[in-house]
């Protein structure tokens, strides 16, 4: 017990200091020592990388340090989660989520916050990049088998693109199958409510909180 | 340097990923430098009043920039320019760029700390989404305003009969002709007809398409194209580039460096801006706009914005010929107090710090035509009365503004205002009553705080 806690805070320091190499050294340390992965998943990689949000969400940490410490927790959980998949478990995920920038916007930054913070609090995260056309969104959608699909826009003009995933879902029956999630500078709740999105988030943060309620919703 | 060479080095330059860009040359730099120079925030200061510390923040910002380069994202090259290149740029950096023509023409200036000359007005719907029926009346109404020197940002024009436009259209190249037809009529009628006209048509054809000498967009009016942050350009704003050049448009160039994003704080993101307004001058920008982002709020009046604004103008003004121009969007919508307040701190922190004025918006309009032209005037006025004001003098004023609307920055707290239609009346296109009375005790209060509107 006494090491699981020690290999939990090695894993959780290698969070805190950005440090993919120590992150993978330290699963691979909980692999070796037979511990429950799941457990170290949650305690080792989990709750630090949301602490980190949260000081990012606080300004006591900026864009560099939450990219290096997402980059740290994903190096780590993907080592726990080759182990796991050997004996037949698996992570359970919140949901499956595509992401992406709509056509005709090429702004990425906030697309990509919001898909670390996802990732970090225990969603599936695919991040389709920027600049996509509906067609593309919606055959990643299928292709990953996602729960949810997240549209950025950071131009009024290419906002409307976001009308035209949802569209395109109503037009192939899609539209009940999928969480639509819109967000963005020039985006709005009245926005959301207008296009038929089923959800709007302001920031990363109320992203995550829109989701989780969400999924809580689903669940019961 | 000529931009045909710059358009080579983005098909030549070395091959990177975009996240290496901004997390190692970008952020890692920054950090370093910010360090190294000892550019810093003390967590209380809205303007910054220190000289060595703004020359320091210049060094910082050009040695970033001559380390990062300009990332071309669609060919996934940086464009790099010598250290030498950097100096001859910023040698022959105008300090003086004329707009408009015959009885209207106007110039703005470099501007240098606590200048005493005015600062050069863009001021308009800025963006905004105007409805085509109100399009050319609300834009007469700021052509009114003489103290507007440029009609900023005519307002997007994304619906027609009804019918949401996409941006990639035929019918979006439709709405940019009307965008600039709409445009030069409405200057006409408010008796200027060759005021200069900020446009920003969004995409690459409908910026060719909306201009034409006799109706539409000129060669006199300046042209904006948008950096991403941070440091980074894509093939349409590089194709905008090419026409305008090519066109003999006077550039308006504008970067958004995000607070909290890859620079950091306040004092890491002015060293990015640095680089960001050397980057703009590099491709060609001849006047050039900081609009600060937040990773927190959508608006630029809060403390790390107000702060920033001020610690990046002064080390471009200090150290360069550069003719700075800042955003100002706010929290509070048109036709609410506080929408004044906002923008009143922000342009006095801005003016005092060397830099002309943009703006002023709300950060999330409430459908269509959320603008005033009177704020507009009110806009100016404060701008004007801020040229020669030292920093001491504006730094109380910012803060004691700054607390009127500080608790209501959020978006959904902050005051809803109006859209034009109901702040002026549209048959005398002269601001209503309650409107008026609005900027009357604006105004009565500014003056009461010693921000001298005589």
């Amino acid at each position: 017990m006494a090491d699981a806690e020690r290999i939990y805070e090695a894993m959780k320091k290698s969070i805190e200091t950005y440090d993919s190499e120590a992150a993978v050294a330290a699963a691979e340390e909980a692999v070796a020592a037979g511990l429950d992965l799941l457990e170290a998943v949650e305690k080792g990689f989990a709750n630090p990388i949301r602490e980190l949000g949260e000081s990012f969400h606080r300004m006591e940490i900026f864009l560099p340090e939450l990219t290096m410490g997402a980059d740290a927790m994903k190096a780590g959980v993907e080592v726990l989660e080759k182990a796991l998949d050997e004996k037949g478990g698996k992570i359970e995920k919140k949901a499956v989520v595509v992401i992406g920038t709509v056509e005709g916007d090429i702004h990425d930054i906030g697309k990509s916050v919001v898909a670390t913070l996802l990732h970090a609090n225990g969603y599936e995260v695919h991040d389709l990049g920027i600049d996509l056309p509906a067609t593309r969104i919606i055959e990643a959608a299928e292709s990953h088998g996602a729960d949810v699909i997240a549209l950025s826009a950071l131009l009024s003009t290419t906002m409307l693109y976001q009308r035209d995933v949802v569209e395109l879902l109503r037009n192939k029956g899609l539209k009940d199958k999928y969480y639509v999630l819109v967000g963005g500078a020039p985006v709005t709740q009245a926005w959301a409510d207008e296009i038929g999105a089923d959800g709007y988030a302001h920031d990363a943060f109320e992203a995550v909180q829109v989701l989780d309620e969400a999924v809580e919703g689903r669940a019961k | 340097m000529n931009f045909k060479e710059i358009a080579k080095r983005c098909e030549t330059g070395p091959l990177t990923e975009s996240k290496d860009f901004l997390m190692k040359a970008v952020a890692a730099n920054a950090m370093k430098l910010t360090k190294e120079y000892d550019v810093s925030w003390d967590g209380k200061t809205f303007v910054n009043t220190d000289d060595e510390m703004a020359d320091r923040c210049f060094q910082a910002g050009k040695e970033l920039f001559t380390r990062t380069g300009i990332y071309s994202m669609n060919s996934s090259r940086v464009i790099e320019f010598s250290a030498e290149e950097v100096d001859e740029a910023l040698r022959f950096t105008p300090t003086e760029v004329a707009m408009g023509a015959g009885k209207d023409r106007v110039s703005a200036h470099h501007r240098q700390v606590e200048d005493p000359r005015k600062p050069f007005v863009f001021c308009g719907p800025f963006n905004a989404n105007v409805h085509e029926d109100m399009f050319v009346r609300l834009n007469e109404a700021f052509g009114r305003e003489k103290i507007v020197d440029c009609l900023f940002f005519p307002g997007y024009l994304n619906e027609i009969d009804g019918q949401l436009v996409r941006p990639t259209s035929a019918l979006a190249t439709r709405m940019a002709i009307l965008y600039g037809e709409w445009s030069r009529e409405a200057v006409r009628r408010a008796g200027r007809p060759d005021m200069p006209i900020a446009g920003h048509a969004v995409m690459a054809p409908g910026e060719i398409a909306c201009t034409n000498e006799e109706w539409g967009l000129r060669s006199t009016d300046p042209r904006a194209i948008v950096l991403i942050s941070e440091l980074q350009v894509d093939d349409v704003s590089m194709t905008r580039l090419a026409y305008y050049q090519a066109y003999g448009c006077p550039i308006y160039m504008a970067f958004t460096p995000l607070i909290g994003g890859y620079g950091g704080n306040p004092a890491g993101t002015a060293v990015v801006a640095v680089a960001s307004f050397i980057a703009s001058i590099m491709l060609g920008g001849e006047i050039v706009h900081i609009g600060p982002q937040h990773m927190n709020y959508k608006q630029q009046t809060n403390q790390h914005s107000l702060f920033l604004a001020s610690l990046a103008n002064q080390a471009v003004a200090r150290n360069s010929n550069i003719i700075a121009t800042t955003s100002h969007t706010t929290s509070g919508r048109p036709g609410s107090a506080q929408y004044a307040y906002e923008f009143s701190a922000l342009a006095l922190a801005a003016v005092t710090s060397g830099s002309n004025v943009s703006g002023p918006r709300p950060a999330e309009p409430l459908g269509f035509n959320n603008v005033s032209p009177l704020m507009g005037r009110l806009f100016a006025e404060v701008a004007h009365a801020a040229a020669g004001m030292t920093r001491e003098e504006a730094a109380p004023i910012v803060e004691a503004l700054y607390e009127k609307y500080k608790d209501k920055m959020d978006l959904e707290n902050a005051p809803k205002g109006q859209p034009f239609e109901e702040l002026y009346d549209l048959a005398t296109l002269e601001p209503t009553p309650e409107h008026q009375a609005v900027y009357d005790q604006v105004k009565e209060e500014l003056i009461g705080l010693g921000v001298p509107l005589h």
